[in-house]
């Protein structure tokens, strides 16, 4: 096996970069003015009804935040207003994602069992080359969850919620059990977001953050000859 | 009172295609932008979250050009204990009289651009045609309760009103707590969109609007105005309120609240 490090090249398309970091503008958005929507109205429940003073599956009283503490933390004008305008960003984005993704077949490449075309090394250092090939799976499939099923799993229980929506597609209600199931795993999704997006982050630092920002910004990889 | 089975000749348009369209499900073909009326909302705001009103009014409206109604629930998912939502007694003097009197006196003003402007007592709102609905009223907060709502559909009292004049384009409905909201055509002439006296097989109780109040079900529930005090068919949005549609849209929501 040769081991030459190659001087960086382009490996990333602009189409990606560009996407790559619409969707984290998109995902900033949709969540923070998804927490000020949910702490104007604290409460979770299941089925087709629920309202304060309705039996509750989660209650953020429970956790010590009075409903009058959100109230003040939450602004559900702001947040609706860009949680919607967010949604469509998000929305229009990933479909270009997606589509040139499996133009490109950049998703086989997740796939687990599937030998990358080229081994990319984040960094020089054997034992990363090594880590990124073990977590190469779990990875892929991580990655593939989140774009193929929680993504449209947030999509779907948020249309579940409008009400228009609901008169074009009242299938949505009973596909999820109810407006209020579909409203509580919007919430349990978010929940898996927001835990990918520490552990996406965490691995770009724990293998060069600057590499890896520029290698998503320029697009410019260092790329190792197996 | 005028005679409520036979609309407006406008009406009439409008409840063939909307009915043609949903029989032969050439929906999109059969439905020509003109009777859909605008397909994006009268509030226009900059930037991006302005796009995002238009594409989500246009990509919804157009989804629901065959008018379709919204699910109507079984009796058992009624909710007994409906719960009552921001104002539950409008301070209004006149309000206060009129409930004092359990709205004997009530009147409903219906006039702007209505070829018969009209005054209809709350008996002679509950002998016109009557729809009963089992339906979700949606809070944009995010709770949701169903419960039997029984009331006029607005076509029938705006046609005891002789109609709308050519020129209407929205009907703007007034409480008695201050509240004002625009409604266009689309969601006017929907079967669904009723001024509602009844909940759950009771008078609709103070709490909770009475003695009418408006369902317009494909939007969330800021748009459902309690107190219902007068109506009137307008050319614009622009003479109501601060002209941007409604109340809500005054405040910086959303016109269109269908989400």
């Amino acid at each position: 096996m040769t081991d030459q490090v190659s001087p960086p090249v382009v490996r990333r398309s602009l189409l990606v970069r560009i996407c790559h970091w619409i969707n984290l503008i998109a995902v900033g958005y949709l969540l923070v003015s998804g927490v000020h929507i949910f702490l104007d109205f604290p409460e979770l429940y299941l089925g087709k009804t629920g309202f304060r003073g309705y039996p509750a599956v989660f209650r953020l009283e429970d956790i010590g935040i009075s409903w009058d503490q959100a109230g003040q933390w939450g602004d559900r004008r702001w947040g609706r207003n860009y949680h919607f305008t967010f949604a469509w960003v998000f929305v229009l984005n990933g479909l270009v994602y997606v589509t040139w993704s499996l133009y490109r077949r950049h998703f086989r490449a997740m796939l687990p069992g599937t030998k990358p075309p080229v081994s990319r090394a984040i960094t020089d250092d054997a034992a990363s080359v090594a880590a990124a090939h073990r977590y190469r799976t779990p990875q892929g499939i991580a990655y593939l969850t989140m774009i193929f099923f929680v993504t449209p799993l947030m999509f779907l229980t948020g249309l579940a919620q409008m009400p228009a929506f609901t008169a074009i597609a009242p299938w949505l209600i009973d596909m999820f059990g109810g407006r209020q199931t579909a409203r509580t795993i919007h919430m349990i999704a978010t929940v898996a977001v927001v835990g990918f997006a520490l552990v996406h982050v965490g691995q770009v630092i724990a293998t060069g953050f600057f590499s890896n920002m520029r290698g998503m910004i320029t697009g410019r990889l260092r790329t190792r000859e197996e | 009172m005028a005679d409520d089975t036979t609309p407006s000749p406008i009406f009439t348009r409008r409840r063939f295609l909307g009915s043609a369209a949903g029989l032969s499900g050439l929906v999109l073909a059969g439905c020509d932008v003109a009777d859909m009326g605008d397909l994006t909302p009268p509030t226009k705001r900059g930037g991006l979250v302005g796009i995002a009103d238009k594409l989500t009014m246009a990509s919804q409206r157009l989804l629901m050009a065959h008018q379709p109604l919204v699910q109507e629930h079984d009796p058992r998912d009624i909710v007994q204990d409906f719960p009552t939502w921001g104002q539950t007694n409008p301070r209004d003097e006149e309000y206060q009289r009129l409930l004092a009197g359990e709205f004997d006196e009530w009147r409903l003003e219906v006039g702007g651009l209505v070829n018969a402007p009209v005054s209809i007592s709350l008996p002679q709102l509950q002998s016109m045609k009557r729809r009963t609905q089992i339906t979700a009223h949606i809070c944009e907060q995010g709770w949701s309760a169903i419960a039997e709502w029984t009331g006029t559909p607005l076509m029938d009292v705006l046609a005891a009103a002789g109609g709308l004049k050519p020129e209407a384009r929205f009907v703007a409905v007034s409480s008695f707590d201050g509240w004002y909201e625009c409604y266009d055509l689309f969601d006017v002439v929907h079967p669904q969109t009723i001024l509602a006296y009844g909940l759950n097989g009771r008078d609709l109780p103070r709490g909770n609007g009475a003695p009418v109040r408006l369902r317009v079900e494909r939007h969330c529930g800021y748009k459902q105005l309690k107190f219902v005090k007068s109506i009137e068919a307008v050319a614009t949005v622009e003479e109501v309120g601060r002209g941007n549609g409604g109340i809500n849209a005054d405040w910086g929501f959303h016109w269109y609240a269908g989400a």
